[in-house]
C-alpha cells in the first residue's frame, strides 16, 4: 500500500501540470472548475492505478483517463461556462499586461470551447505537445485520420480567433 | 493570430502550474472519503433490503394472504429498485476510463441504453407493482385504522408517488441528455 501510494504520488506531481491544463481547456479557463475536474481525474488514475501494464506510455495512460473523465463531466460544465467575448482575442492592447493576456487566452478557450467534444481533445492534446501517434492512441483514430482532422480543427480554430 | 503557431506559442507561454501544496494530502483524503461514503451506503441499502424482509417474514407469520399478497408486490418492487441501483452504479464505476475515447464512449453509451431500457421498461412495471400491493392493502388499512389515519395514508401516499415519480422523470431526462450527448460528441 505505501509502494502504491509512493507511486501515485510521483505520478501525482508528475503530471499535475499537464491534466490541469487538459482541464482548464475543457472548463474554458475555469480555474476552479477544473481543479475539481483535476482531483476527478487522478481519484480515477489512483483507482486504475493497478491496471496499468506498461502497455501504453505512462503519459498516454493519464491522457486517456483525463479526457474520458472531462467527457463525463463535460454536460454539466457547459452550462456553468461563460461565454466570452471572441473580438477580445484579435487585437489586445499591449499596456495591463496581465489583463491583456487573460483576455486573450479566455478568448482562446472560448473558442476551443466551440469545437466538438473529440475535437477538442485531440486539439487540446496537440497543444500539450503530444506526439500525433500517442493523440491517436488515446482518442482510439487511426494515425493517418487524425492527422487530416488536426489540419482541420487548426484551420476551425484560427478563424475562430480571428473571428472570421 | 493569424497561424497556429501563434496560438500554439501562446498556448506554450502560459505560467507552469504547480500542483497545490497541500493537494496529495487533500487528494488521499477525499479518496479516503469516498471509500467510507461508499461502505456506508452499500450499508444503507443492505440495512434497508434487509429490514424489508425481515419485516416482510415477520407479517407473514401472521397467515394474511391479502397483506402478503399486498406486501409482497410492494416490498418485491422496492428491494428490485434498490438491486438494480445498486448493479447500475457499480457497472457504471467499472466502465474502464483508461480505454482510448471512441471504445469508452461505445461502454458508456451502451450502458445508457441499457439504463433506457431500464427507465422505460422496468420502473414503471416496478411502480405499477408497487401501487397494485398498496391497492391491496387499503381495504385491509381502511378496516383496522381509524377514519384520519386512513385518510393520511391515502393522501400521503399519492404525495409520495407523485414525489417519487417526479424524481425518477429527472433521472431519466438527465441520463437521456447524457446519451443524446455522447451520440453528439463526434
Amino acid at each position: 500500500m505505501k509502494e502504491k501510494e509512493e507511486t501515485f504520488k510521483n505520478i501525482y506531481h508528475s503530471n499535475y501540470d499537464k491534466v490541469m491544463r487538459i482541464c482548464i481547456g475543457y472548463t474554458a479557463g475555469n480555474n476552479d472548475e477544473a481543479g475539481d475536474l483535476t482531483q476527478e481525474v487522478f481519484i480515477k488514475v489512483w483507482s486504475s492505478l493497478d491496471e496499468f501494464r506498461n502497455e501504453s506510455k505512462m503519459a498516454t495512460w493519464i491522457y486517456r483517463i483525463t479526457v474520458n473523465t472531462c467527457l463525463t463531466r463535460l454536460r454539466k460544465l457547459k452550462k456553468k461556462v461563460k461565454n466570452y467575448d471572441v473580438e477580445s482575442v484579435i487585437d489586445v492592447p499591449q499596456e495591463n499586461e496581465t489583463i491583456d493576456k487573460e483576455i486573450m487566452y479566455e478568448g482562446l478557450y472560448n473558442c476551443i470551447n466551440k469545437l466538438s467534444e473529440t475535437n477538442r481533445a485531440i486539439i487540446l492534446l496537440e497543444l500539450e505537445g503530444l506526439p500525433q501517434k500517442e493523440i491517436a492512441e488515446v482518442i482510439g483514430i487511426k494515425h493517418e485520420a487524425i492527422r487530416t482532422r488536426i489540419h482541420r480543427i487548426k484551420n476551425e480554430l484560427i478563424k475562430c480567433v480571428n473571428n472570421e | 493570430m493569424n497561424s497556429f503557431e501563434e496560438i500554439q506559442s501562446k498556448w506554450n507561454d502560459q505560467d507552469k502550474i504547480k500542483a497545490p501544496k497541500d493537494g496529495f494530502k487533500s487528494l488521499m483524503k477525499k479518496i479516503e472519503e469516498i471509500k467510507n461514503k461508499q461502505k456506508i451506503t452499500n450499508g444503507v441499502l443492505l440495512a434497508t433490503v434487509l429490514v424489508l424482509g425481515g419485516f416482510f417474514f415477520y407479517i407473514a407469520g401472521y397467515n394474511n394472504h391479502q397483506v402478503i399478497l399486498g406486501l409482497s408486490l410492494m416490498i418485491g418492487s422496492l428491494i428490485i429498485r434498490v438491486v438494480i441501483e445498486l448493479l447500475s452504479i457499480n457497472r457504471l464505476q467499472r466502465v474502464n476510463r483508461s480505454k482510448d475515447n471512441t471504445l469508452f464512449k461505445q461502454e458508456l453509451t451502451k450502458y445508457y441504453n441499457k439504463r433506457r431500457i431500464v427507465h422505460i421498461v422496468i420502473t414503471p412495471l416496478i411502480v405499477l407493482f408497487y401501487a397494485i400491493g398498496f391497492i391491496v392493502l387499503l381495504p385491509l388499512f381502511k378496516a383496522n385504522l381509524s377514519a384520519g389515519f386512513y385518510t393520511y395514508i391515502l393522501i400521503s401516499s399519492i404525495v409520495l408517488l407523485f414525489v417519487f415519480s417526479l424524481f425518477i422523470g429527472k433521472q431519466i431526462k438527465t441520463e437521456l441528455t447524457q446519451l443524446k450527448f455522447l451520440k453528439d460528441s463526434d
